[in-house]
């Protein structure tokens, strides 16, 4: 897949495993952070990343100290799953 | 106890623009909330929660808002956010108890509501939630008098919440407690048959001790547990002989009746009890049956009291007398449990 069609489909499952409503694909930057002052998410939601990541693409992070450079964004996220990958 | 704030979010008109008169009609044997913009809640908060909390925390906060303080959460609900409790467990199933998302369980316990009410308010007071299926909410309105007793100058918040949630429908309907034809609501009371249809809302009064400004009064409620009409009738004779004195009339009595036929003589032999001089009135053709009907009947029974006017699609039976002071309700839940509660001007 190549690395936009997984950026959409990648914003696509946040938006829908984090029930962010009113938002599109399009109002989620590439470099905006997911947490904190960026797209606003906490810690419940950085659980709920490491979910879809498993869930959709098959990646396992097993140590939460890399998840915190995984989720910065999601042109970090890209990079991994594009890394990761098993599904 | 005295109600000073209501809010009713149910399958009617009732949150804002209040209309009693108006009837939307149920679809499939459910009448079914009409949910309001929840403009008080955070988005990013609103997002997490399933229906029962949404609805819970957004009739909480307009009456949180305008009170000075708030010194307890009281909440009766039988089932919580059953939606998101099932869509867990189905979660544990289909991932083989793998790594599961945690908001869905953290949404669906019963107390999540009067939780969130709290931290949204940042409210450390006291925070219960009462379970007892067809009594919860009286339980939480037992809960709040007794308390009331100890502290006279509190202040306090409680409602009645539940949902219809696909899994407690497909259960109870399985069990025969809804209809098996397919019925709106203007009928209920005229099918024969057994079961009734499934409803959902969320009420929540303020209430304390303070007599001036209030818009009703709790003046007394019962709770009982029996699958015997008699004695069912031979105490609610008592509870009004214990609580309303002979000179007083009680002008309307209303009741949860449910259109299932099973549970008819339960009605009949208490209205049996009253003359011409009282209404019968019900009200679940107008928000459904749910544990916590009862809450909507209290929030009903403070608007008729305050608009001295009961809306024709509620009345079984007219009395000779206009003058409306004094309203007894009685429910029942699934021919098992039964409260009456006497509301006052």
């Amino acid at each position: 897949m190549e690395r936009e069609e997984l950026k959409l489909q990648l914003k696509n499952h946040i938006i829908k495993y984090l029930n962010l409503l009113e938002m599109t694909p399009d109002d989620i930057k590439d470099d905006q952070p997911l947490f904190g002052d960026g797209l606003g998410l906490d810690s419940i939601d950085s659980i709920e990343l490491i979910v879809l990541l498993e869930r959709e693409y098959g990646i396992k992070i097993q140590d939460p100290k890399d998840g915190r450079k995984i989720l910065a964004d999601i042109n970090s996220m890209l990079d991994y799953i594009q890394e990761h990958r098993a599904k | 106890m005295y109600i000073h704030k209501s809010t009713c979010i149910s399958p009617q008109q009732t949150y804002s623009d209040v209309d009693l008169e108006k009837l939307n009609i149920s679809v499939n044997n459910m009448l079914n909330v009409v949910e309001p913009k929840y403009d008080d809640i955070p988005l990013n908060v609103l997002r997490r929660m399933g229906k029962a909390v949404r609805m819970g925390v957004g009739a909480a906060l307009p009456l949180i808002k305008d009170s000075k303080n708030i010194d307890g959460i009281i909440i009766g609900t039988a089932n919580g956010g059953m939606e998101d409790c099932i869509k867990f467990l189905n979660q544990i199933v289909q991932f083989e108890e793998g790594r599961l998302t945690p908001t869905n369980f953290v949404q669906s316990t019963p107390n999540a509501i009067a939780a969130q009410i709290g931290i949204t308010n940042q409210n450390k007071c006291y925070n219960i939630t009462h379970v007892h299926r067809g009594l919860a909410f009286e339980n939480a309105l037992i809960d709040a008098q007794m308390l009331l007793r100890e502290n006279l100058e509190f202040n306090l918040l409680v409602g009645g919440v539940d949902e219809i949630s696909s899994y407690n429908y497909n259960i109870e309907n399985l069990g025969g407690w809804f209809k098996d034809e397919e019925i709106d609501n203007t009928k209920l009371y005229k099918n024969e048959t057994k079961g009734t249809i499934a409803g959902e809302g969320v009420t929540m009064f303020v209430v304390n001790n303070c007599k001036e400004n209030s818009i009703a009064n709790i003046s007394a409620i019962k709770t009982l547990h029996t699958n015997n009409t008699e004695e069912v009738a031979e105490q609610l004779k008592l509870f009004i002989e214990k609580n309303i004195s002979p000179d007083k009339n009680i002008d309307l009595f209303l009741t949860g009746e449910n259109g299932d036929n099973r549970l008819q003589n339960y009605y009949n032999v208490c209205e049996n009890i009253f003359d011409n001089n009282t209404s019968i009135a019900r009200f679940k053709h107008y928000c459904g049956e749910y544990p916590t009907a009862s809450a909507f009947s209290v929030w009903l029974a403070s608007k008729i009291l305050n608009n001295q006017i009961i809306p024709q699609h509620f009345i079984k039976c007219k009395s000779n007398s206009n003058k409306l002071e004094r309203i007894l309700i009685y429910n029942n839940y699934k021919g098992q449990q039964h409260s009456f509660m006497l509301i006052e001007k």
